[in-house]
């Protein structure tokens, strides 16, 4: 049985019909790209698994468990982790405060922290000061960071190498295959070489449906079958 | 030139102006203003403490909030007046209000519990001006509630609780005198008080749990509740607390003889709240407490100015409130320490 299976799902802003019938499974520890270009649904596929914004119709399960209905917090106290495309950090908030926020009751906070702290040692480093002063590559590392302490089976990611220089970028890459060796990961990203070094399995998403899918080492990012969909 | 400074020197000395000034900046009256600006400050922070907490975590200018310091006010004077006797000690008074402060807290915050789940729930995802309506409505009609019961009981509603004003402890009623420094017991009373309010507040949000969801909601919500924060519910404890404290800076209210336990409490409360919370900037907690130090100190100069040397006029050193606001919201619009956008769900 797959970790997450997604099947069918219609999602709208408002009247706005943006999903429209995506299907798509992760199996336990795989890491699986959802690409695609611009606007075509990724980023809401991921909000609609997480009930951010919840589907009108069709299933989202987990682990066996059905999570359309469910309240977000749910969600993610059920193991699924999510990092923003806009990292979307507690700016006010210090480095090791962020970090706090996201270790589930329970959990050793120093423990989980010292996680976080030996894949991105800059941020022990920073760890007083306040998350909004940081560079756009360590609220990154934060981001990747706050996913990694959360105790989570699933991670969606979203866009992490977008707007970040290419020496950070490696880093971050770095971090995602440290992090993909441990967890099951939903990976939205448009730089095709990263994705396809991860992933394990792809999915290519055009105007809300599913266009294109399989085994990520049987495509190369300059391949005509991506091509067509991504502008690669 | 010279003929409008001449003018202007003759005006002043005759509103006695330098005579002022040489006996406002003498060390012991500068003291007295000080204190009795701080004292002042106290109670606007208490106020408008709540109202910043469930604005910046909620977004929801709470107009109920000075109707909540004004039951506080009732609530804290009957459990007052029915536990002090003729005979009881001045400090078993104290432990008494004590008591009081902490039923009015339980109280009002189980009120603004059930008020944020059954009435304010329903409409997050309505436009402000819902919450805002909804909470004037709520206002109404719990000052119409309190006319009745106040009425019911045959006290007038309009002037201060005599009975409840008499529960004083008389260490509290007299004045004290700090060296040259004479202040009456009360002020220092407020500005413990008052301090003791806002270490405990700020210890709640920089040093527990929960408070770092606060502040982690407060900035982003959806984030928040992505994280595995159950927002909703610290939503509802916020409301209660906000409400709960509101209820608290009513019970000590009871006792100040400027303000007293009256239905007109709840606007005449309301206001410098949200003075107080537009000078120190929109739902920022550091931001209250800078704004009502700087609304409790002008009001005690200028209280001090106009009684002692322009003329006895005792509503102008409201008026001088308002004139910061302006000014505040001329040259920083967001507060001391507003961001631009707070709050959200």
């Amino acid at each position: 049985m797959a970790l997450l299976d997604v099947a069918d799902i219609e999602t709208y802003y408002g009247e706005s019909h943006v999903l429209e019938g995506v299907s798509l499974s992760v199996e336990r520890g795989d890491v699986v790209a959802l690409m695609g270009r611009n606007g075509v649904g990724k980023t809401t596929t991921l909000r609609s698994i997480l009930q951010l914004t919840p589907p009108r119709s069709g299933s989202v399960t987990y682990d066996g468990t059905d999570l359309v209905g469910r309240r977000t917090h749910e969600v993610a106290e059920m193991g699924v982790g999510w990092i923003p495309e806009d990292r979307r950090i507690f700016s006010q908030l210090s480095v090791a405060e962020n970090l706090r926020v996201s270790v589930p009751d329970g959990d050793d906070v120093a423990e989980a922290l010292s996680i976080a702290f030996e894949t991105f040692p800059i941020l022990e480093q920073r760890r007083d000061q306040a998350a909004g002063t940081l560079s756009g590559g360590q609220q990154q590392m934060l981001a990747l960071g706050r996913g990694l302490v959360g105790d989570n089976d699933l991670l969606l990611v979203d866009e992490p190498s977008e707007g970040l220089a290419p020496q950070i970028v490696a880093d971050v890459a770095d971090a995602l295959a440290a992090a993909a060796s441990e967890t099951t990961m939903l990976l939205v990203e448009q730089n095709l070489p990263l994705a396809l070094d991860l992933a394990d399995r792809f999915y290519v998403l055009d105007n809300g449906r599913v266009v294109d899918e399989g085994d990520a080492d049987a495509v190369s990012a300059d391949d005509d079958r991506l091509r067509r969909y991504l502008s690669a | 030139m010279t003929l409008v400074l001449e003018l202007v020197q003759q005006a002043l000395l005759q509103v006695g102006f330098v005579d002022g000034l040489a006996e406002f900046v003498r060390p012991s009256t500068f003291a007295e203003v000080v204190l009795r600006g701080l004292s002042k400050a106290a109670i606007y922070v208490m106020i408008a403490a709540g109202l910043t907490l469930i604005f910046g975590l909620l977004g929801v200018l709470n107009f109920a909030h000075g109707a909540l310091t004004m039951i506080g006010a009732y609530l804290g004077g009957l459990v007052m007046v029915l536990t002090v006797a003729q005979g009881t000690g001045p400090w078993a008074r104290l432990a008494l209000f004590f008591v009081a402060m902490a039923v009015v807290f339980g109280l009002l915050s189980a009120l603004g519990g059930s008020i944020e789940v059954s009435l304010i729930r329903p409409l997050y995802d309505r436009p402000p001006i819902y919450q805002i309506l909804l909470t004037f409505g709520v206002t109404l009609v719990l000052e119409e509630l309190a006319r009745i019961v106040v009425g019911f009981y045959g006290l007038q509603p309009l002037a201060e609780w005599q009975a409840a004003l008499g529960t004083i402890p008389a260490f509290l009623e007299t004045s004290q005198s700090l060296g040259p420094v004479s202040v009456r017991g009360l002020a220092l009373f407020e500005i413990l008080l008052g301090a003791l309010t806002v270490a405990a507040i700020w210890g709640f949000l920089t040093r527990t749990r929960y408070g770092l969801f606060i502040r982690a909601g407060s900035e982003d919500s959806e984030m928040a509740e992505a994280l595995g924060i159950d927002v909703r519910r610290v939503f509802t404890v916020v409301f209660a607390l906000g409400a709960g404290v509101a209820g608290v800076a009513g019970t000590l209210l009871m006792w100040d003889p400027v303000w007293g336990a009256s239905v007109p409490l709840a606007a005449e409360s309301l206001l410098p709240a949200f003075v107080v919370v537009i000078i120190g900037g929109l739902g920022t907690f550091r931001g209250t407490v800078a704004g009502g130090l700087i609304v409790g100190l002008v009001d005690a100069t200028t209280t001090w100015w106009f009684q002692n040397v322009v003329v006895e006029w005792t509503w102008l050193p409201e008026v001088a409130i308002f004139m910061i606001l302006v000014v505040a919201l001329i040259v920083r619009p967001q507060g001391i320490y507003g961001v631009e956008e707070v709050g959200g769900h």
